[in-house]
């Protein structure tokens, strides 16, 4: 639904009208998603400063709650306060403080519209904490009160209600199905040439960012027409093929369940023997990750990234590539969920390698490249656009500081920040997937 | 936050140049973010097929279209929208529909 249509009252007001029984929710929530590393992460914090310049958002902006030990910090005063010994009967001594309403709207300002969850500043950390997790924690506990920021919000409610992130009804997703096969048929020259949908016993089951097949198909075309070189045995999901998990960045590990569960069982219902996912940072952590802690379960099959089983086919020769089929220079961004966070690391560079004539690096890249803003929600929140864009000022700095003419990223989501960046810091690149290039490259062989 | 002037009447946008409240839309308005947001000084009959069936498709079911309809809808191929709102079909084209920002990754 709209956000317009939805009956509005604004965060500030739910904030202000919290009563002691929803703070007391907060705190429970908070507490039942602490584990004990994490309770000892919240002690551990030296003050050192370290994260400061590893974060995009104190490095464009400047602000002192930027810093990342700032903004944890907020938390573990609240925790100090009612979990801790010494922060109970002497708050002052530990700087513990009561989770007041107006402590409530900075977290919110703070935990949403200060991080992106990238977690840059957690390898940078000298005692090792993982702060986006303990930022994600206490975005959970928000949300247990509904004070989660409206878009972000609703992208979750949406996907919950409706089956995928962007409401797409049943009968459009065929119809698109239907309308990108047409579509390979005519690339590829071969009116056999197929976008299975529920083939039972299928190898493998792909999915979709959802945007991909609302406004910018062309990626799915892509990774049909690879699948169809390497002669895959795959299909699509009538019913779920959506890749994201907004549940990640609200912080709701039920909401967060309920999507990856849909994938789980459309594979298993359709026996498929492996889960492949599209190019998407946080859906390949959410689902490759964190997936089977919040369904309490073991996966009995692999969860991969379309990125691995491209790699694949390249090194056993399943796919031929000419990379003179990209002649422009090629940079590519690294999506924090993914590589950071994700451990694909070196498989888009082995696949770029294969696939175009000049590839350059970004400095710094891999595990310790910058986020390009959009990551943790922010795209979704309207309310922090601003920020959004200010603190991409970084990666725009590092795409001009390469004088590529293209800029490939294997995230959906970093590429819709990646093209407001383009435009407002006038970098003039072309923005793909990886998908695009190596379709692009691909040698179909008889 | 910004605002754009159509008809002499002032519109709020949201921080995403989105319009606050799409009832207000008009053609007036479609010129004038299609200025503020996509750096057009003016639209030919192909922006406005563009625009008219996305509209039209919003009045009625209150959704966007998904681009495959728009492709149907307005006659023209994925690679001319995509010419066309150089911000794509969602921060551009359904911009300057006067359609409310949509959920997911954009």
């Amino acid at each position: 639904m709209p956000q317009s249509e939805k009956p509005e009252m604004t965060l500030e007001d739910k904030v202000k009208s919290l009563t002691s029984r929803d703070r007391e929710r907060i705190l429970e929530v908070f507490k039942a998603s602490l584990t004990h590393e994490y309770a000892a992460f919240l002690q551990t914090c030296a003050h050192c400063g370290l994260c400061a310049d590893s974060c995009h958002y104190y490095l464009t902006q400047k602000d002192p709650k930027s810093i990342p030990a700032f903004k944890l910090h907020q938390i573990t005063k609240v925790y100090k306060k009612n979990f801790d010994l010494i922060g109970r009967k002497l708050p002052t001594l530990v700087g513990a403080e009561e989770l007041s309403n107006e402590l409530i709207e900075e977290w919110v300002d703070t935990l949403f519209g200060r991080c992106s969850l990238c977690g840059r500043c957690g390898i940078n950390c000298t005692m090792g904490i993982n702060i986006p997790y303990l930022i994600r924690t206490a975005r959970g506990a928000l949300a247990a009160v509904g004070l989660v920021p409206p878009g972000l919000q609703s992208t979750v409610d949406t996907a919950v209600e409706k089956g995928n992130n962007m409401g797409i009804s049943q009968e459009d997703w065929l119809e698109t199905v239907e309308w990108l096969e047409e579509e390979l048929q005519k690339d590829v020259g071969d009116p056999e040439a197929k976008l299975p949908l529920d083939k039972s016993g299928a190898r493998c089951m792909y999915t979709i960012n959802p945007r991909e097949a609302m406004f910018f198909p062309l990626s799915i075309t892509a990774a049909g027409k690879i699948f169809y070189a390497a002669g895959e045995d795959w299909t699509f999901s009538s019913k779920n093929y959506d890749v994201t998990n907004y549940g990640l960045y609200n912080g709701d590990d039920e909401a967060a369940g309920i999507m990856s569960g849909r994938l789980v069982q459309a594979l298993e219902e359709l026996n498929c023997r492996e889960l492949i996912l599209a190019e998407c940072g946080h859906g390949f952590n959410s689902n490759r990750w964190e997936a089977p802690e919040w369904l309490s379960r073991r996966y009995g099959f692999p969860v991969n990234s379309i990125l691995q089983l491209i790699a694949d086919y390249i090194r056993t020769g399943r796919i031929k590539l000419d990379p003179a089929r990209n002649q422009k220079t090629v940079t590519l961004h690294d999506p924090c969920n993914l590589v950071r966070l994700g451990g694909i690391v070196e498989e888009q560079r082995f696949i770029l390698r294969h696939s175009v004539k000049n590839l350059v690096e970004m400095y710094p890249n891999r595990e310790k490249n910058y986020c390009c803003g959009g990551g943790g929600g922010q795209l979704a929140m309207t309310r922090f656009a601003e920020r959004r864009l200010e603190v991409g000022r970084i990666k725009a700095d590092q795409i001009k500081a390469t004088g590529a003419e293209v800029v490939v990223t294997p995230c959906h989501n970093c590429i819709d920040q990646l093209m407001e960046l383009n435009k407002h810091y006038k970098l003039n690149v072309e923005i793909k997937t990886v998908s695009e290039i190596v379709a692009n490259a691909l040698v179909i062989q008889d | 936050m910004p605002e754009i002037e159509a008809k002499g009447q002032t519109i709020q946008l949201n921080e995403e140049g989105f319009m606050q409240n799409p009832e207000e839309w008009s053609e007036e308005a479609a010129l004038a973010l299609a200025k503020a947001e996509e750096d057009l000084d003016s639209l030919t009959a192909e922006h406005w097929s563009v625009i008219h069936y996305i509209r039209e498709y919003y009045e009625e079911k209150k959704l966007a279209p998904m681009v495959r309809k728009v492709c149907k809808g307005s006659g023209l191929s994925l690679t001319r929208i995509f010419e066309l709102f150089p911000s794509g079909p969602a921060k551009g084209a359904c911009k300057l529909a006067g359609l409310p920002k949509p959920d997911g990754c954009v």
